[in-house]
C-alpha cells in the first residue's frame, strides 16, 4: 500500500528537532530517501534541515578561506554570526580554497557573505565597460 | 572809195524790199511753206513727240514714285529691323539676365548643398571620432582593470600571510557587524 508523500519541510523540521535532541538522524534520512525514491532530493533535504535548525537557534555555516582559520578567528566569526542571526549555537564547516587569496566567505542557509579578495577582484573585473 | 552807207543810200532810191534784196514772192512762198510745216508738225509730229515725252515723264514719275516708295519701304524695313533688333537685344538681355539669375541660383544651391554635405561629413567625422575615443577609453579602462586585477592577484598571492589574512577577516566582520 502506497504511503502518503511526506512534505520535505515537515521531515526537515522533525529531523532538526531530533538533531537538537542529540540523536543521529543520518540513517533515518537515508532510509526515508531510499524508501520514497527521493534520493535526488538529498541536497534539498539537507538545506531544509539546516534552515529548520537555524530557525531553532542552531546555525550551520560554511566558511571558506584561503588558509586554515585560527581558533580566535573562528571565534570572531561565530560571535559575528550569533549577533547577526540571533542564533544561540553556531557551528562552522570550514574548508580551504587557496584561490580565494584572502578574506572569508560565509554561507548560511539563507544568507551569503563574501569578503574574499577573489570576490573583490571579480567585482573589479566585472566593472569593465 | 565809196562808203557802204553811201552805197546803201544810193540804192534806196527804189523799192525797200528790193533794196533789202527780199523777193516778195519768195517770201510769201516761204511763209506758206512755214505754215504748212507748222501745221504738219503740230498735227502729226508734235503729238507723237509730246506723247513720247509725256510717257517718258510718266515713266520717270513712276520710277521716282517707285523709288520713293522703295525708299520709304526701305526706311520702314530699316525701322522694322531696328525695332526687331531692339526687341532681340531686349530679349537677349532678358535671356542673359535670366540665365545669370538661374546660374546664380544654381551656384548658390550647389554651394548650399555642398556646405550641407560638408557639414554632415564633418559632423559624422566628429561623431565617429567621439565614438572611437569612447571605445578607446573603454578599451583602456578594461585593459587597465584587467591588468590591475592580474597584478593585484599576483601581489596579493605573495604578500598575504596568516596575520594579514586574519586582519582582513577581522576587518570584514567588523564592517558587517
Amino acid at each position: 500500500m502506497a504511503q502518503a508523500r511526506l512534505s520535505r519541510r515537515k521531515v526537515a523540521a522533525y529531523l532538526a528537532d531530533e538533531l537538537i535532541a542529540g540523536r543521529d538522524v543520518t540513517q533515518q534520512l537515508a532510509a526515508l530517501l531510499v524508501e520514497t525514491k527521493r534520493t535526488r532530493e538529498v541536497t534539498l533535504f539537507v538545506r531544509d534541515i539546516e534552515a529548520a535548525l537555524a530557525a531553532r537557534g542552531v546555525l550551520l555555516a560554511n566558511v571558506a578561506s584561503s588558509r586554515e582559520l585560527t581558533s580566535d578567528v573562528e571565534g570572531t566569526i561565530g560571535s559575528f554570526l550569533k549577533k547577526a542571526t540571533g542564533a544561540t549555537d553556531v557551528q562552522l564547516r570550514q574548508h580551504v580554497e587557496p584561490s580565494l587569496l584572502g578574506g572569508v566567505r560565509i554561507e548560511t542557509p539563507d544568507q551569503r557573505l563574501d569578503t574574499t579578495l577573489r570576490h573583490r577582484l571579480n567585482q573589479l573585473t566585472a566593472s569593465k565597460l | 572809195m565809196t562808203h557802204p552807207l553811201q552805197q546803201f543810200a544810193a540804192d534806196s532810191s527804189g523799192d525797200i524790199f528790193t533794196s533789202l534784196g527780199i523777193n516778195g514772192q519768195m517770201l510769201l512762198f516761204q511763209m506758206v511753206a512755214f505754215l504748212i510745216l507748222v501745221f504738219v508738225l503740230g498735227k502729226w509730229v508734235f503729238p507723237i513727240l509730246m506723247k513720247a515725252v509725256d510717257d517718258r515723264q510718266d515713266a520717270i514719275n513712276a520710277g521716282a514714285k517707285a523709288a520713293e516708295e522703295a525708299e520709304k519701304k526701305a526706311a520702314e524695313a530699316q525701322e522694322e529691323v531696328a525695332k526687331l533688333l531692339k526687341e532681340a537685344r531686349t530679349e537677349a538681355k532678358d535671356i542673359v539676365a535670366t540665365a545669370k539669375d538661374e546660374a546664380t541660383a544654381m551656384i548658390a544651391d550647389s554651394e548650399s548643398k555642398a556646405k550641407t554635405r560638408a557639414d554632415k561629413i564633418v559632423k559624422d567625422a566628429h561623431e565617429q571620432l567621439e565614438k572611437d575615443v569612447i571605445a578607446a577609453r573603454k578599451a583602456l579602462h578594461n585593459d587597465t582593470i584587467e591588468m590591475v586585477a592580474l597584478a593585484t592577484e599576483k601581489v596579493v598571492g605573495k604578500t598575504v600571510n596568516d596575520s594579514v589574512d586574519k586582519k582582513i577577516i577581522a576587518d570584514a566582520v567588523k564592517e558587517q557587524a
